[in-house]
């Protein structure tokens, strides 16, 4: 009990001592803060009030020096039970605060003083040095003030009082103004100055030598006292204005305060968080981007982008004009740093920040930029991976990247658990909880910002994971959930695709971080659901053109209802909206079913009460909730009798009215379309290449949420045009309204001959013609063939006017080439695809207008119309066409070669030539930076197996007489998920035939997981085995056709070992 | 093969023509007359583009012939539009509105340009533009136009709207294919699927059978079929099969369920065009079978209402011995080879210019009720169509009886008599 009371009285004695501690710092606060008294006065109220702050006030006393002063707590003579402190301002000692007992008291921790006493002497040093130079700054402004206010006075003396008030205050920036004013006055070329910095030189060199000897001291003082005197300002007001010397010290007194915040910036080895500290501290030091010389800030910009945001040169090249200081201050609040952290922000998050400061700095009317926001996102710097990794041993994930590609593939999914079940570090998951408690419950996603990803001139979009979360429940689960994002979006940096890329681009070896974006989701509650009114993506440069009027740099804009997920990536059932910023008027689906059937089916959107991300079908979800979606009058049209009318808010009934995804209204009544034409104007001028930006719009505010250098498919780069090839290999030129794209292997071509159609008798050969291409397109293999024909493919109505199909008579094909020829002096206008243009691009199929009559371009009519037709054995029943259709098997007119077709939009230029297949297709890859996709290493390793496998068959047991292989393997074509195609020619009993299928298909299963292993591509059974009989051969029925065909003939593949 | 025997839409219109003006042994001043549209007209549009340059399109009006009543057609909106193809649609208008005996002529306008490369603000100047050329040859008492290819009803107001400020009133007749409430009709959405059946039950009345006793299969499930089933099940028929068009996979497939099937569940389970998804499909209990076999199914009826040239010389023989009836909700659906496959095996066809008359017909109902500016309620609609439709397949059918001609035949010489008694009784030939 008695031992109780003993702590209880410590305790009490400890309290009592911090409270007299504070009353004493608040008392001196209180007699400081009476500014208006004398200096003297105010210090010896100061000493009186710091002896109660004392463990034992009655035998305290106090003592301040201050110039040639002392002020005392009363009388007394200095003892050894001292303590002391130095009162600095700038650095410079300006005095001394001294503490004294007068008589000996029991050792504590700092002779009889405690701890807790030492911090006290310390804050209330600082505190008066602070109270000092505040004084001086006030008496500056007051003698300044008279100076201002004496107009009358020679202007040209108002530097003398400047300078000096810097002398009186600060010797040491004096001393540090005073050469910078010496060199300025030599750069100017004043004889005098220069004469005056060779002594100061001089002296001081010939110092830093006697300093080794140990006499330098007083020459020192001596020499230096004439950067200490006036004497280079006098020089200076010989040769400049007042104003100039003013302005000049000033911008030096600016940057020697900032010289802290330029030290810890110029320096590369300084961490992220040092970084972070310095920038915090500039913003009380120097308000408002204070006025430093545009060298200086120039540098801080710099070295700013160079800590930030990304160290490639061409980045900062543009970046540095604006980047701000002051961009930093508040966006530092939102930027987790671990510790030690070397970290950047990764390449989404500098896109979309120097995205936002360029449309900031340029947002000024008449720009077009108009509003837009940006939504809240918090950053976490790209080596917390790194810190993640260490923090929880998982070092071995580096080697991962050097493994094979099998082995890294079949490794991914016990990475990504590893990672989902590994901890963070604390300071991360700290940083984490207060992002979450600053967004709140709103759904967010989580996005991978990679120092890779968006860098100039790489195409690494979308290869990491971005993430959605829903964001709803309590802390730790939502907390959880983050964690667990941001671990799988780590994990993804060790996938194979990313991988696979990298080694494709000799990028392995560049040191790959992974920031972490996390993004508030852009959107609106609309009962259990969670989306925008609508997002997308645009691009400055169209790559997509339906018609002649519509110029590359019109840009185009993709826009869906709902998430943008849909919009940025093409989705084989449904459409986006296009939209043209620079022909805003112009609409790709005109006829009213057009408009319908291209309008947009499902919407993508958080659920949040389940959670997830969802795909919702459109009619569904506005029957269940349309009244209330975010913006519905911008988004959709009713469709009514004939009409598609835009919507009355009041008037909408979403149970009976036929809602159509037509955008008309955010097209035609609002600004729209050309607020995101001059976005994307700007930025393609500033960051001087094209660019796309992702957007999402709540139906109140535009917001932007990416912004890259325009990416492009791998097979929409623009080609190199080789310039050296004969003619005669030349099938065709073209050099108007040409877009980017290249087709490597054309094996076959369908051409449609103008003239000849045109002549046709009859409506039935006309539309024999569009039959005859239809079945074509069924038996022709899949995307390696082109359909050129005369004027409109598809056309309505006239058939005239070119061949009749549908899209569907046309899908396989892999190009559609129009022909514009000229007849008596006119000539046809092309339809650009129109009538299922948007098929065309969700499909990827080429679209080209050929010009033959125009000067300059080829049009190799021999090789068209001399080269053996095979329509009449592919189609017998379309023989009679076989003037107007001509089917030509490249490889074989050719002695194997293949049609390559290459367009490149930039030159305008298009060609299709005759090309060893071997050959590699893209010749010039630094041009093109395509991908590494070389089909040559998946048909090569298919034909291998497929030899093996046959090498293992025996054809007797298993009553086989022949093994064919055809399709893409035979062809050389074959992609990463493209199967195999075997032909059997089959003679025996059914359990043979049993027996052979099910030891096909163990190979067929084993192939398909060796290739997953090898693509990441997964197939039900890799092996597509056809088995035809004697009979099937006979009646040339169903696959046995390839046997010796006319063209693309099965190859004999032979059996046993 | 020399250009002039190259194919020629307006050509191959007039030999239709003679090998029914041969039929009705017609003089050679009216085939002289009919042979060749009555007034053409071509004029520039100059309009303002965008851009702030102009440019200038070229219009076209023709109508063929106008002895019954005031010309009645579309105006179409097409790149490269000759001459030839609009005379040859006028001539066509002609027939069909004869066929169907609506006091109306046969005209086909248009525009050379195309929509997709036109701003709304564009299209909108070369309507009025082409109003402002015709508004004296045009009228509710001279001539009709209507919406047709790339045309709709947007473009008919802007017409409309224009015609009447040039007039100094209101004339809503002048132009037809408008929105209800603005001058438009009732109706127009059921009218060619509900005609379609008006005339099959005429046609089974005739062969004396039971509508409950027969079974059709339907290709197609657009607006035409759909009507086309409802007004079929309410007289007691069983669809077993619909074929309709897959977007996602571009090809067909066909819907069977040997009980008949339920024409709303079927709606419920359909996109807007037509579209029915597979898979419900498959859950509510249908057969999926390829596209193709809506044709091969053992029905009484065949109704083709999506494409043209769907049953063609290849693919008639594998048509059920047991089909009886052909009506054609489609333009064309049937190929003369194929045409004559039914011919010689007795199938019953029902035209295509006279099943699918129900919507030229409305469009008259839309012309009668503007010029006296009162509306019709739905019923009456229906009511007044189901009498025309009748009235028009009774005249046609009693003509294919008494004469033994094969109904298609038929139509052409009951349309062509029509006018050319027309063009007598008013003294022109």
């Amino acid at each position: 009990m008695s031992r109780f009371k003993d702590v209880q009285d410590k305790l009490l004695v400890s309290l009592n001592e911090r409270a007299k501690e504070l009353k004493c710092l608040y008392e001196v606060e209180t007699i400081l803060n009476q500014a208006d008294k004398d200096l003297v006065q105010v210090f010896e109220e100061v000493v009186k009030a710091i002896e109660p702050g004392w463990q034992y006030p009655e035998i305290c006393r106090a003592e301040i020096e201050y110039g040639d002063k002392t002020i005392r707590s009363g009388d007394f003579e200095p003892t050894p039970w001292l303590l002391e402190a130095e009162i600095k301002a700038h650095g410079n000692i300006l005095g001394n605060l001294h503490v004294y007992y007068c008589e000996e008291r029991p050792q504590e921790d700092h002779g009889p003083f405690l701890d807790e006493e030492v911090r006290l002497i310390k804050s209330l040093a600082g505190r008066l040095g602070n109270f000092l130079l505040f004084q001086q700054l006030r008496k500056m402004e007051e003698s300044w003030q008279a100076i201002e206010d004496k107009e009358s006075a020679p202007t040209n003396e108002g530097w003398r009082m400047a300078v000096k008030m810097v002398m009186g205050t600060d010797q040491r920036l004096y001393l540090q103004i005073s050469r910078k004013m010496l060199n300025h006055l030599c750069s100017i070329g004043v004889e005098s100055a220069q004469i005056m910095l060779q002594e100061v030189d001089q002296l001081e060199n010939s110092e830093d030598v006697l300093g080794e000897v140990n006499v330098a001291g007083p020459r020192q003082d001596q020499d230096l006292g004439l950067l200490r005197s006036l004497v280079p300002f006098e020089l200076a007001a010989e040769h400049l204005g007042s104003e100039e010397i003013i302005l000049r010290v000033q911008e030096w007194i600016q940057e020697d305060r900032a010289s802290f915040l330029i030290k810890a910036l110029s320096d590369p080895r300084s961490s992220l968080s040092q970084v972070a500290d310095v920038v915090r501290r500039s913003r009380h030091v120097l308000p408002d981007g204070a006025d430093l010389a545009p060298t200086t800030t120039r540098s801080l910009h710099v070295n700013l982008c160079e800590h930030f945001l990304n160290d490639q040169l061409n980045f900062i090249r543009i970046a540095k004009d604006y980047v701000k200081l002051d961009h930093f201050f508040t966006l530092l609040d939102r930027i987790i740093i671990p510790q030690d952290s070397h970290g950047k922000l990764g390449g989404k998050g500098a896109g979309l920040l120097l995205a936002k400061w360029i449309l900031e700095s340029n947002s000024g009317e008449g720009s077009g930029v108009g509003e837009f926001k940006v939504p809240q996102t918090w950053y976490l710097v790209s080596d917390g991976i790194l810190k993640f990794i260490h923090y929880n041993d998982l070092e071995d994930v580096h080697i991962q990247k050097f493994r094979e590609i099998d082995d890294i593939r079949n490794g991914y999914p016990n990475i990504i658990q590893l990672f989902k079940n590994s901890t963070f570090p604390p300071d991360i998951v700290h940083g984490l909880s207060s992002a979450l408690d600053d967004f709140g419950e709103i759904p967010l996603i989580v996005r991978s910002s990679s120092l890779l990803e968006d860098r100039l001139g790489t195409a690494f979009s979308g290869k990491y994971k971005s993430l959605f979360l829903p964001n709803q429940g309590s802390k730790q689960e939502r907390l959880d959930a983050l964690l667990d994002a941001i671990a799988e979006i780590y994990a993804s940096v060790f996938g194979p695709d990313p991988l696979e890329y990298r080694r494709e681009r000799g990028l392995l070896e560049f040191h790959e971080e992974m920031g972490i974006l996390i993004q508030e989701v852009v959107g609106r509650k609309v009962g259990k659901y969670f989306l925008p009114s609508f997002a997308g993506v645009a691009f400055s440069r169209n790559e997509f053109r339906w018609s002649p009027r519509i110029e590359r740099d019109d840009g185009l804009i993709r826009l869906v209802p709902g998430l943008g997920t849909r919009a940025v990536d093409r989705i084989a059932d449904d459409y986006p909206a296009l939209a043209v910023p620079g022909k805003p008027n112009l609409r790709v689906n005109v006829a009213l079913d057009e408009v319908v059937k291209y309008a947009p089916k499902a919407l993508d959107l958080i659920n949040l009460e389940s959670s997830t991300f969802e795909t919702r079908d459109l009619k569904e979800l506005m029957k269940e909730c349309g009244g209330q979606y975010p913006g519905v009058e911008n988004v959709f049209s009713v469709f009514d009798q004939d009409m598609l009318r835009k919507p009355v808010k009041l008037m909408l009934d979403p149970e009976s009215d036929h809602l159509v995804g037509t955008f008309a209204g955010l097209f035609d009544d609002t600004p729209f379309v050309n607020q995101v034409g001059s976005i994307l104007k700007v930025l393609e001028d500033k960051l001087g290449s094209p660019v796309d930006v992702e957007f999402a719009h709540d139906g109140q505010d535009f917001y932007l949420l990416q912004c890259r250098p325009q990416s492009y498919n791998e097979d929409e780069l623009p080609a190199p045009i080789p310039k050296d090839v004969a003619e005669e290999k030349i099938i065709f030129s073209a050099n108007r309204y040409v877009s980017n794209g290249w087709l490597p292997d054309v094996t076959h071509l369908v051409y449609v001959d103008p003239e000849r159609y045109a002549n046709l008798a009859t409506k039935e050969e006309l539309q024999g013609v569009g039959r005859a291409v239809s079945k074509l397109n069924k038996v022709l293999p899949k995307r390696q063939f082109i359909l050129m024909g005369p004027g409109r493919w598809g056309s309505r109505g006239d058939l005239k006017l070119g061949v009749s199909i549908t899209y569907a008579d046309i899908n396989n094909t892999s190009m559609l080439v129009e022909i514009a020829k000229q007849s008596g002096n006119y000539v046809p206008d092309l339809s650009f695809g129109t009538h299922f243009f948007q098929d065309l691009v969700e499909a990827r199929i080429r679209y080209l207008p050929l010009y033959p009559d125009e000067e300059d371009v080829l049009f190799n009519t021999r090789f068209l119309l001399g080269s053996d037709n095979l329509l009449s054995e592919m189609v017998p029943e379309y023989a009679h066409l076989e003037d107007v259709v001509r089917v030509i098997d490249v490889a074989s007119v050719s002695e194997g070669r293949v049609l390559r077709v290459l367009m490149n939009a930039d030159l305008d230029e298009a060609v299709g030539i005759l090309s060893d297949p071997e050959q590699s297709s893209m010749p010039d890859k630094q041009v093109a930076d395509t991908s590494g996709f070389e089909p040559k290493q998946f048909w090569q390793w298919r034909l291998r197996m497929v030899e093996k496998v046959a090498s293992k068959l025996d054809a007797e047991k298993f009553g086989v007489v022949a093994l064919y292989l055809f399709g893409s393997v035979k062809n050389a074509t074959s992609g990463p998920a493209s199967d195999i195609d075997l032909l059997v020619h089959f003679r025996g009993e059914d359990c043979q035939r049993m027996a052979l299928e099910e030891w096909l298909e163990g190979w067929g299963l084993c192939l398909s997981e060796m290739n997953y292993l090898r693509t990441g591509y997964r197939t039900d059974n890799l092996l597509d085995v056809h088995l035809v009989t004697d009979e099937d051969i006979e009646n040339r029925t169903s696959f046995a056709v390839k046997i010796g065909a006319v063209t693309d003939a099965a190859r004999h593949i032979p059996t046993g070992p | 093969m020399s250009g002039n025997s190259a194919f020629n839409p307006f050509e191959m219109a007039r030999a239709q023509f003679d090998k029914s003006a041969d039929l009705i042994g017609l003089d050679e001043g009216t085939r002289d007359f009919l042979r060749t549209p009555m007034r053409e007209y071509q004029f520039s549009i100059p309009v303002r583009m965008d851009d702030g340059s102009t440019k200038v399109f070229a219009g076209f009006r023709v109508q063929h012939n106008d002895s019954r009543g005031p010309c009645k057609g579309g105006i179409r909106f097409h790149p490269q539009e000759t001459i030839d193809t609009v005379r040859a649609l006028s001539m066509w208008m002609t027939w069909k509105c004869a066929v169907a005996d609506i006091p109306l002529g046969g005209g086909k306008g248009g525009v050379v340009c195309d929509p997709h490369n036109l701003s709304a603000r564009e299209q909108e100047s070369i309507c009025r533009g082409w109003i402002r050329q015709l508004a004296r040859d045009i009228g509710p008492t001279i001539d009709v136009p209507a919406p047709d290819v790339m045309t709709n009803a947007q473009h008919m107001l802007w017409m409309l709207d224009e015609y009447e400020a040039i007039q100094g009133g209101h004339y809503p007749g002048v132009i037809t294919g408008k929105p209800v409430g603005m001058g438009g009709s009732l109706g127009r959405t059921q009218a060619t699927g509900y005609g379609v059946i008006y005339t099959l039950r005429e046609a089974l009345k005739e062969l004396e059978i039971r509508p409950s006793d027969t079974t059709a299969s339907v290709q197609g499930f657009g607006n035409v079929s759909q009507y086309a089933i409802e007004l079929y099940k309410q007289l007691g028929g069983t669809v077993v099969c619909v074929s309709s068009w897959d977007q996602e996979e571009m090809t067909t497939y066909a819907f069977k369920k040997k009980d008949g099937v339920d024409l709303d569940e079927l709606r419920g389970i359909t996109d807007n065009f037509g579209g029915i998804d597979k898979a419900k499909a498959k859950d509510l209990g249908y057969e999926v079978l390829p596209g193709d076999d809506w044709l091969i199914q053992d029905v009484d009826i065949l109704i083709p209402s999506a494409l043209e040239n769907q049953i063609t010389g290849e693919n008639v023989e594998s048509i059920s011995k047991g089909v009886k009836i052909v009506a054609e909700g489609a333009n064309g659906p049937t190929t003369p080879e194929a045409d004559a496959v039914f011919h010689q095996r007795g199938v019953f066809c029902i035209p295509d210019f006279l099943a699918n008359a129900g919507g030229v017909t409305c469009s008259y109902f839309e012309q009668v009720q503007s010029n006296m500016n009162y509306f019709w309620d739905m019923e009456e609609v229906l009511g007044k169509l189901d009498m025309k439709m009748t009235s028009a397949y009774m005249a046609v059918s009693g003509l294919a009886k008494k004469q033994d001609l094969y109904m298609r035949d038929a139509a052409y010489v009951v349309a062509i008599n029509r006018v050319a008694t027309a063009c007598k009784n008013r003294g022109w030939v």
